[in-house]
């Protein structure tokens, strides 16, 4: 119990969708239609002109992780995966259920969060790594490491918008990799990138594991799960289909 | 140190969130300024010439064609002490109010307290008040105006300008994540309030029994209260209207954080 970093009991996120609104999103509506019919939420059944679709995203989903375990996250598309990252990374309330999270959360959900397309290189460094949750004298101290891993060195002081794609996604995760956090969550950021920096990115992801550290990695690179963790979690359809070790699991799920 | 996510609960650590987060705000406001700035022709002069033109405009028509007493202080000045604690009201109410939309793309992929980002937008607005309050020095200079001793309560007013501004602006901001339309609200507050608020004339020009009605407008003690102790208007201080201010304003504030928290946890899900 006391080797938990994170334990996540029954938990359950709820999405309403597929609203048939009226007309529109705006106050002016809500104003107009509670003129219109005051009376009608009071009213039972009869005509509701709007319809609500709940989907869980998430149902019933518990497991733990011990420290220093790296636990691929795996699962068909809309199975609740970025959900469960999101939730995790606090930026989504769950609908039920309790975590308990010990130690620090890196989450890496995207490259490159809060890149400003005016801004340089050097500057976004800046920005991301405060947005990340570095200190400035952090990144000062890592700047050049960065830098380097990067490999944008001689364009870092021009607008990013003048970045290829792939330099955008390598100095995003440049800035990334260079998080010191207990826990790193990471959601599918290497789907962008050319074979050179996947390579570097899984290397560098390795390199955490290997410290000790806990590592959640959401992928459908399967290879790259097989090779980084030991440990795999299928989620189905918003649920914990299946969780042991990574060749078992990723082997039914190429079967199933 | 262990963290708790319950379903239904508000978390605990959100205050201490805030101070760990809190060079962000210093971030946040630098990467507006930065961006503000970068391809722009004229640069930081923007901060003083739009106030300069709106203090020209309001001299002209409040001043000589409306001929609404000034008690002896030069109308310029009059006008642009009431002119830039509005400005930064306008401004920052725009700005904080717009915020947590245009930031959009962090709210669903990074955590932090999204109380950093009204925040630091109503920092943002708080540098242009400084360069024009510059500006006004320079304009008390021309007019061989000295301040009275008065001046010195007038980082309270500052602070009170700031609350006013936090307090609307994160109204706007929360409601603004749910209902797009919200946006248009602002201008017209922004155009409505610059003529009711006492920016281009005196409040003493209020009848006296509407007073302390007119004193809601949390503008309207901020801006007496800059003109009091930057021109020490013969009229004095209102003393009462600056009380039923520091109320609205307070009121304010404290609905605002309210609000904002409340409606917080689902900005990622409705953004």
């Amino acid at each position: 119990m006391s080797n938990h970093v994170i334990t996540i009991q029954d938990l359950g996120k709820r999405y309403t969708i597929g609203r048939q609104r009226t007309n529109g999103d705006g106050m002016r509506h809500l104003i107009e239609g509670a003129l219109r019919d005051p009376l009608g939420r009071l009213r039972s059944g009869g005509r509701r002109k709007l319809q609500q679709v709940d989907i869980w995203a998430l149902k019933d989903v518990c497991f733990h992780i011990d420290q220093g375990e790296v636990v691929g996250i795996i699962g068909s598309n809309g199975a609740g995966k970025s959900t469960l990252l999101k939730i995790l990374s606090r930026i989504t309330a769950p609908t039920k259920g309790r975590i308990c999270i010990n130690g620090r959360i890196a989450s890496l959900l995207e490259a490159g969060t809060g890149f400003h397309q005016e801004l340089t290189g050097r500057e976004n460094i800046f920005l991301n790594g405060a947005i990340l949750g570095m200190s400035r004298a952090e990144i000062i101290r890592k700047f050049d490491e960065i830098v380097e891993f990067s490999g944008v060195e001689e364009f870092i002081d021009t607008p990013v918008k003048r970045y290829s794609s792939g330099m955008y996604v390598r100095l995003g995760f440049a800035v990334a990799a260079h998080l010191e956090p207990e826990i790193l969550i990471v959601d599918e950021v290497l789907a962008v990138g050319d074979a050179a920096f996947q390579k570097k990115c899984l290397g560098k992801i390795g390199n955490f594991a290997q410290s000790g550290r806990t590592v959640l990695f959401v992928s459908h690179n399967m290879e790259a799960i097989r090779t980084l963790c030991q440990r795999a979690v299928w989620l189905k359809n918003g649920r914990l289909h299946k969780d042991g070790r990574v060749d078992d699991v990723v082997g039914e799920y190429f079967n199933g | 140190m262990e963290l708790v996510i319950e379903a239904g609960q508000t978390e605990r650590q959100y205050w201490r969130d805030l101070w760990r987060y809190r060079e962000l705000f210093y971030f946040l406001a630098w990467r507006d300024l930065l961006v503000r700035y970068k391809q722009t022709l004229v640069g930081v002069s923007w901060a003083l010439i739009r106030p300069l033109l709106t203090m020209i405009v309001l001299t002209i028509v409040f001043g000589k064609l409306g001929k609404m007493p000034s008690g002896g202080i030069p109308y310029p000045l009059l006008v642009f002490c009431g002119l830039l604690p509005w400005s930064f009201f306008s401004n920052a109410l725009s700005e904080s109010g717009n915020s947590v939309v245009a930031n959009a793309n962090l709210i669903s992929k990074v955590y932090f307290p999204r109380l950093v980002i009204v925040i630091s937008s109503v920092i943002t607005s708080f540098v242009d008040f400084l360069i024009s309050g510059a500006f006004l020095l320079i304009l008390m200079a021309w007019y061989r105006y000295l301040p009275p001793v008065a001046v010195l309560s007038l980082p309270f007013f500052v602070l009170m300008a700031l609350s006013a501004a936090f307090g609307v602006g994160l109204w706007i901001a929360a409601l603004m994540v749910e209902y797009r339309d919200v946006r248009f609200v602002v201008p017209f507050i922004v155009q409505f309030g610059l003529y009711i608020s006492p920016v281009g004339f005196q409040s003493g020009v209020v009848p006296p029994r509407f007073r302390l009605l007119y004193a809601l407008n949390p503008m309207v003690g901020i801006i007496d209260g800059f003109r009091w102790s930057l021109l020490g208007a013969r009229s004095g201080m209102y003393w009462p209207g600056l009380v039923v201010g520091f109320i609205s304003v307070s009121a304010l504030v404290a609905s605002g954080i309210w609000y904002f928290r409340k409606t917080e946890r689902t900005f990622a899900d409705v953004i």
